[in-house]
């Protein structure tokens, strides 16, 4: 489904990252680990579309991401991305519901998929173990373990083929990552899609079936 | 977005509403100023109509027309009834009607004249005076009110009324030995006329006829009103004296004429030009105003593109998360564009409801003060224009935040 070769990113203050060889089939969970300041995020951000490739190329079913313009690189990560980041994922002024409804507000493939939204978010809420009541919380109200959640039914909402997470579970203490990353996978579909993953913790490498380490990559 | 929109704007409650405020305030001023002008010089220049000139004493035209039209300070000095009769006699003349100014009832002024007064004297756009009760005076002791004098005393036909001397009420000074009887109530004009009380020349001359230099000598009861010789009551002054001619084409050389009458000083003033001189001096306080009030406006809208560029760095998250899932930067550069305009809106349709509330009050003040009472409107096309003009700029400055949320890398949001 994605193919990045060749990828090399020279940031503004004269650094360089040459990124290892990355390609995910439908199914597939992929974790890139490694420490902080390796450019997992910025690999992310160049998978996502966000950040235009420098050198090499990303294969994305049949599209090529150099030769797709910023603008259809935004309409691409809307069609196709799920996004989760490592904090601050939610709107404070939405409640949890409109919050979740961002996820295909910006598709029309997505938002034809998704059937009837209210019974979709309370179908992907149950499966990820909020309570129902969350729905109705205001979101500075939530605890951080229920806003990964909330951004992960975000994500999930409306089938992309890709899910991007870049370190979501890094604020979480390791019995709500473990219980977060169950609720996950659980509700991931394997069928369709495939996920992506950075992560500074190897521990929760039992999750995913192929792990990337940057630092091995790069000694 | 626009439901979007105004949830992130809610958040922001306050800063927006005061930048809301401050942008809807400085509309209101200019706006007003600009109402209160046109009305009033609308009010102005519907004074009086009909009148092709108006003689008295040589003065400025201004002050000829600010005691004669607009009832208001003093006339300085009086012409000659002799003068007066001298010019009725004219070839090039239609017809003339003298008035006498400087008495009062309860605040009102009292115009002495001819019944013809109300048979040629107009208002606004020709339109005659016309009796709402009664009719004109016919005898001496006979009086006619503007509509505001019969309404603010609760005055009707058959009332008694008592003249004062001079224009303010002290002791004394009272015409108590005489009585007028209201014959006539005239319908309202929005003019100065509504606040005047019109007496027989002959009448006012009665009232005077004991009176010396300001003072009263003796009394109207001590003397034989049917002794009096037929030309006593003829006033020996009038203040001035409007004037219709025949033809309009007459009418520089008629003022030159007069103004060489050798026999008195004496001058004529076409109403027209008086008033827009007189208008040409309240106008440009009024053109300082104006001015003002656009550098606030534009003060306004320069602190509403600083606070959208402000917010825009505390609304980083909700940016980043709307670039994540896939909106476009066009998308947030319109959504600060969009903020500009539902700001701009609200402080206008704030400032159409305020500034009508504001002439509501000041037309009732321009009514009291000057006597003339212009139309009630709620939004004209010049306003719709001005209204154009201030969303269009504030649509132009937020270009500003706007370009700069576009240029903005997903990246830098994104980590």
């Amino acid at each position: 489904m994605l193919e990045a070769l060749g990828l090399e990113y020279r940031y503004q203050h004269g650094k360089k990252i040459v990124f290892p060889e990355i390609e995910i089939k439908r199914g597939q969970r992929l974790l890139i680990s490694g420490f902080s300041g390796c450019g997992k995020t910025t690999l992310l951000s160049l998978i996502a579309g966000a950040l235009r490739l420098q050198a090499g190329d990303i294969k994305f079913d049949s599209t090529n991401y150099s030769s797709m313009s910023s603008l259809l690189l935004d309409k691409h990560r809307a069609d196709h991305i799920g996004y989760i980041f490592q904090t601050l994922n939610l709107i404070p002024f939405l409640s949890v519901s409109e919050n979740i409804a961002l996820g295909i507000r910006f598709s029309q493939s997505r938002k034809s998929k998704v059937a009837d939204l209210n019974q979709e978010i309370s179908r992907l809420v149950g499966s990820l173990g909020l309570e129902k009541d969350a729905l109705n919380t205001p979101v500075s109200r939530l605890s951080v373990g229920q806003q990964q959640r909330v951004a992960a039914a975000r994500a999930l909402l409306g089938k992309p083929d890709l899910i991007l997470a870049d370190e979501p579970t890094s604020a979480l203490d390791s019995d709500t990552t473990k219980k977060f990353l169950n609720e996950v996978m659980e509700t991931f579909d394997s069928t369709k899609q495939a996920m992506i993953m950075v992560s500074h913790d190897a521990s929760i490498a039992p999750y995913f079936d192929t792990v990337i380490d940057f630092n091995k990559q790069h000694a | 977005m626009l439901s979007l929109l105004l949830k992130s704007m809610r958040s922001r409650v306050i800063p927006t509403s005061l930048v809301t405020i401050s942008l809807m305030a400085s509309m209101v001023l200019l706006l007003s100023i600009e109402r209160i002008q046109q009305g009033a010089e609308e009010g102005f220049n519907q004074s009086i109509s009909g009148v092709d000139a108006i003689i008295g004493p040589r003065s400025s035209s201004i002050e000829l027309v600010l005691y004669t039209v607009f009832h208001l300070g003093r006339p300085t000095n009086n012409i000659t009834t002799k003068t007066v009769n001298d010019v009725k006699l004219r070839g090039d003349i239609s017809w003339l009607v003298p008035i006498a100014l400087g008495d009062s009832h309860k605040g009102f002024r009292v115009v002495a004249t001819e019944p013809n007064y109300f048979e040629h004297i107009k208002y606004a756009n020709s339109q005659p005076l016309v009796f709402s009760k009664g009719v004109a005076f016919a005898e001496l002791s006979e009086a006619v009110l503007g509509s505001d004098v019969a309404e603010k005393l609760s005055y009707t036909v058959g009332s008694e009324i008592q003249i004062t001397h001079g224009s303010v009420e002290s002791i004394g000074s009272k015409h108590d030995d005489f009585s007028f009887m209201v014959t006539g109530i005239l319908n309202k004009t929005g003019t100065p006329i509504d606040q005047a009380i019109f007496l027989d020349l002959k009448g006012y001359e009665l009232l005077h006829l004991g009176w010396k230099s300001g003072k009263k000598i003796f009394n109207l009861d001590d003397i034989d009103l049917s002794s009096l010789p037929d030309d006593a009551l003829i006033p020996k002054t009038v203040t001035a004296a409007f004037i219709g001619l025949k033809s309009k084409l007459t009418l520089f050389n008629f003022s030159k004429n007069i103004r060489e009458y050798p026999k008195e000083a004496i001058s004529a003033v076409i109403p027209g030009i008086a008033l827009s001189e007189l208008w040409s001096i309240v106008g440009l306080v009024d053109k300082g105003f104006q001015l003002l009030s656009w550098i606030i406006i534009a003060i306004s809208l320069i602190a509403m593109v600083t606070l959208i560029i402000a917010s825009l760095d505390n609304r980083k998250q909700e940016m980043t998360i709307y670039r994540a899932n896939g909106a476009s930067p066009k998308f947030l550069a319109m959504m600060v564009l969009c903020e500009s305009i539902v700001i701009g809106l609200t402080a206008i349709v704030g400032a159409i409801i305020l500034v009508t509330i504001v002439t509501y009050f000041a037309t009732a003040q321009l009514n009291l003060a000057l006597g003339i009472s212009p139309s009630f409107k709620w939004i004209s096309m010049d306003e719709i224009k001005v209204f154009s003009l201030i969303l269009l700029a504030g649509a132009l400055s937020s270009l500003i935040p706007a370009s700069m949320v576009f240029r903005k890398n997903l990246h830098q949001t994104l980590s």
